[in-house]
């Protein structure tokens, strides 16, 4: 079940309803929310759900061994063992073909080739995001930064539809507080929940699937029937689409959380404002640069054992957080040019000076070229993608809309003040009914917008 | 360009609705908020939840979505909220630019006449230089049980020669009928799918129903009025899968067929495929099978192919057989050269 559906339109109003008339009564709210989660994860695939259900109840045990353990060097284990099974769950259902696969052409290549067990297996949706989720309770009660919570807690956490599908990864630590107590009922924040959904809806449905319509996915799918004026537009684009739709998808489950009662981590803050790797990564997808800070990045030694070590634990970092997005050579490219582009600042840091709007232009070209990796559909179509850049000829998808679109999606990232604060504050003020009648009328623009096959999935749902 | 990353004590911003004041208001308030905004759409968009639950296959979901689709389309049938809502909402539809891929009843034109481009014309048909050949990496083979095995012998001839030909047949459907495959959203689908720099389009076997006109009157085949619909049908095809000029479309007419009613739906429909792609002659090319296999629009089983009487057409009177798409297949890759290389 995507957001922007008209299931989700139905099932969303009534589980708000129930669930502020149970919010005092948390022992019937928990199960309630817990049955609503699974149900809207159930539209994916009814046996996913067993797949959530088996992850929530070992990590629960695991936690509750770990919170028991006595002696350090048991509690490591415990961390470990359960870390290594989050891991072997989204290694079998995410690389398992890619891994195969690279195995049984290497073996070919060396006249070995054998009969691999090659098995299709169906990818869950967001179980990229839930292993994480799940990993880091299990560190985080391993780390004594988190008591263990009860299993309908755990559950909750985990399931809990607004971030289930693809984040935000909101931690341990800042959601199951939340779940401590009934959320207060005079204390929500409806104005910012309503315009973030409705920014979302904007974002993901006119912005990104229009550019993707008309301009990205025609331009990625045949880069050799488009010379260079398209395939420069068509980078730009990418570099625009990928926010909306994954930002638009981040604010309308912020926004459904809030309305439930419930605040999620930040995900973005306007992110092609950079001036740095660094800073980009401080601003895109924050809760998997914050977990990749604190889960792999720290404890592979971060920056503590001098330069070459910290170089290294950088490059091991972005390599797996490439991968973490899919299991192809693109994506491990993608990783390593984000490593490379972190080593590399590190290295020069305080040796280039250079005026800030330089800075921001070099990083930004850099990101766009990082997106061109990021989207090709094989290291052949990126190759492909990257030698017609030069090449002349007509500049056939220049339109005014689409460079209207690009420009809007960049350009208001670089202004000094941040417009949707400003929305959110003039919202908070409005009365419901207001709120609930521009709410419908951007929901029926919106959906003007949407073609006869629907709303295209979320990049994000795929990884 | 300033950078104001946040301090490292609140990375995740978790406290940011609390300092900036936003939560004021109660949970009732979003309850009463959403639940004004849903009612809305019902009065506006109450049918689209049925539809929904149409399109949904099996299940529960689609015992709910019926259930509450009913009364809600119930609720926006009754209103006239629905009209006012699509005609204030229409400019944003995005087949409009596709060229109405998804069937609309087709409607006369705007005030004024329309403009003729230069995508009318075929260069070399007026003697001016023709563009030069690209090569081809996509072919798309689309259309009813006709584009079998066209699609075949297609795909035998290029795909060794690096071509990716994506064979696409809807056996048993129709442009007329919306029933089983509505071509218009079919043909959108199979664009944003596939992005084929060439379409070959043959369809049209099952062709003969009514339609509906703009005025919302059945108009029975095969006079000039359902023509003119078909004809309207095809061009919002033809415009999906030029690609706005990006692609090359070469949609083949029904050769005649045996049967004395049969012809009558095939004259109608080949004289609509004519007029439907003038606009964009220079895109979407016409290979008229009606002079090779049936000329003066005779039927005939057999024809001399390579000085040998080869029997053409299937038993049925209607389809070609193996010879006969061979045949035709050698005729569309002749005509594809002209615009690609492979």
């Amino acid at each position: 079940m995507v957001f922007p559906s008209i299931p989700f339109a139905v099932f969303f109003p009534i589980v708000l309803a129930i669930s502020w008339a149970l919010m005092a009564r948390p022992i019937a709210w928990k199960p309630f929310m817990l049955a609503a989660s699974y149900v809207f994860y159930a539209a994916a695939g009814p046996t996913f759900c067993l797949l959530l259900a088996g992850v929530t109840l070992a990590n629960q045990l695991a936690a509750v061994l770990i919170s028991r353990a006595e002696g350090e060097r048991r509690r490591r284990i415990l961390v470990g063992s359960a870390v290594a099974l989050d891991l072997f769950v989204l290694g079998v259902f995410k690389y398992y073909s890619f891994f195969v696969g690279q195995l049984a052409s290497t073996l070919g290549h060396l006249g070995l080739g054998a009969p691999l067990p090659l098995l299709t297996i169906a990818l869950p949706v967001g179980v990229s995001f839930f292993t994480f989720q799940a990993i880091s309770y299990v560190v985080d009660v391993g780390r004594r930064v988190t008591e263990p919570a009860s299993m309908l807690d755990f559950a909750v956490y985990l399931s809990f539809f607004p971030h289930l599908i693809a984040g935000p990864i909101v931690r341990a630590r800042e959601f199951l507080p939340q779940l401590a107590s009934p959320r207060d009922p005079n204390r929500v924040a409806v104005g910012s929940g309503v315009s973030l959904i409705a920014l979302g809806l904007i974002k993901k449905v006119i912005i990104a699937d229009y550019l993707a319509r008309v301009l990205v996915d025609p331009v990625f799918a045949v880069p050799q029937a488009y010379s260079g004026p398209d395939i420069l537009l068509a980078a730009y684009g990418y570099t625009a689409e990928i926010y909306c739709d994954f930002s638009g998808y981040t604010d309308m489950a912020i926004g459904l959380a809030l309305l439930l009662g419930y605040v999620f981590p930040q995900n973005f803050r306007s992110p092609y404002r950079a001036t740095g790797f660094r800073d980009f990564w401080r601003r895109w997808h924050m809760t998997l640069s914050r977990f990749l800070r604190d889960f792999l990045f720290i404890p592979l030694g971060g920056s503590r054992g001098g330069r070459l070590a910290t170089y290294r634990n950088l490059m091991i970092t972005m390599l797996l957080a490439g991968l973490w997005h899919g299991a192809a050579w693109t994506f491990v490219l993608w990783g390593a040019f984000h490593g490379a582009g972190l080593v590399a600042e590190h290295a020069l840091k305080g040796r280039i000076r250079a005026p800030a709007w330089v800075k921001w232009l070099v990083t930004f070209h850099l990101i766009v070229f990082s997106w061109i990796l990021f989207r090709a559909s094989s290291l052949t179509i990126a190759g492909v993608f990257l030698s017609r850049l030069f090449a002349p000829g007509p500049a056939t998808l220049w339109s005014p809309a689409v460079l209207a679109a690009i420009a809007v999606v960049i350009i208001l990232q670089l202004l000094p003040f941040e417009p949707l604060q400003w929305i959110q504050a003039r919202m908070e003020g409005m009365r419901p009914v207001l709120l609930g009648v521009g709410l419908a009328v951007v929901i029926l623009f919106v959906g003007a917008t949407v073609p006869s096959e629907g709303v295209p999935p979320f990049i994000y749902f795929r990884f | 360009m300033p950078s104001d990353t946040p301090p490292r004590d609140d990375d995740s911003l978790m406290n940011r609705f609390e300092r900036s004041g936003m939560r004021r208001a109660r949970g009732r308030d979003a309850v009463l908020c959403i639940l004004v905004a849903a009612a809305i759409l019902v009065l506006f968009e109450g049918s689209a939840v049925r539809r929904a639950g149409e399109e949904t296959s099996g299940g529960v979901g689609r015992s709910v979505l019926l259930a509450v689709g009913r009364p809600t389309t119930w609720i926006a049938d009754h209103l006239p909220l629905h009209k006012a809502g699509t005609n204030a909402t229409s400019w944003l539809e995005p087949e409009q630019n596709l060229g109405g891929g998804a069937f609309a009843t087709p409607g006369t034109a705007a005030g004024g006449v329309p403009a003729v481009t230069a995508d009318a014309f075929e260069p070399e048909a007026i003697g001016a230089k023709p563009p030069p050949r690209r090569r081809l990496h996509t072919l798309l083979v689309t259309g009813d049980s006709m584009s079998m095995p066209l699609d075949d012998y297609l795909a035998q001839r290029l795909d060794p020669k690096g071509v990716h030909v994506i064979e696409d047949p809807h056996i048993g459907t129709g442009i007329s009928s919306t029933l089983i495959v509505n071509w218009g959203k079919l043909a959108v689908a199979q664009v944003r799918e596939d992005h084929p720099e060439a379409v070959v389009v043959f369809i049209g076997a099952n062709d003969g129903y009514s339609m509906p006109a703009p005025d919302g009157r059945e108009v029975s085949c095969c006079d000039a009025e359902w023509a003119a619909i078909y004809a309207n049908r095809v061009r919002a095809m033809a415009n999906t899968y030029r690609q706005a000029g990006r692609a090359r479309v070469y949609w083949i007419t029904l050769p005649t067929p045996r049967e004395p009613a049969r012809q009558e739906i095939a004259r109608a429909v080949n004289a609509a495929i004519e007029v439907a792609v003038q606009p964009w002659a220079d895109q979407v090319r016409l290979i008229n099978s009606v002079p090779v296999f049936t000329p003066g629009a005779v039927y005939r089983d057999a024809m001399p192919i390579d000085g040998t009487e080869t029997i053409v057409r299937e038993a049925d009177g209607v389809h070609l057989n193996e010879a006969g798409s061979s045949l035709l297949a050698k005729i569309v890759t002749g005509r594809m050269e002209h615009d690609f290389y492979f």
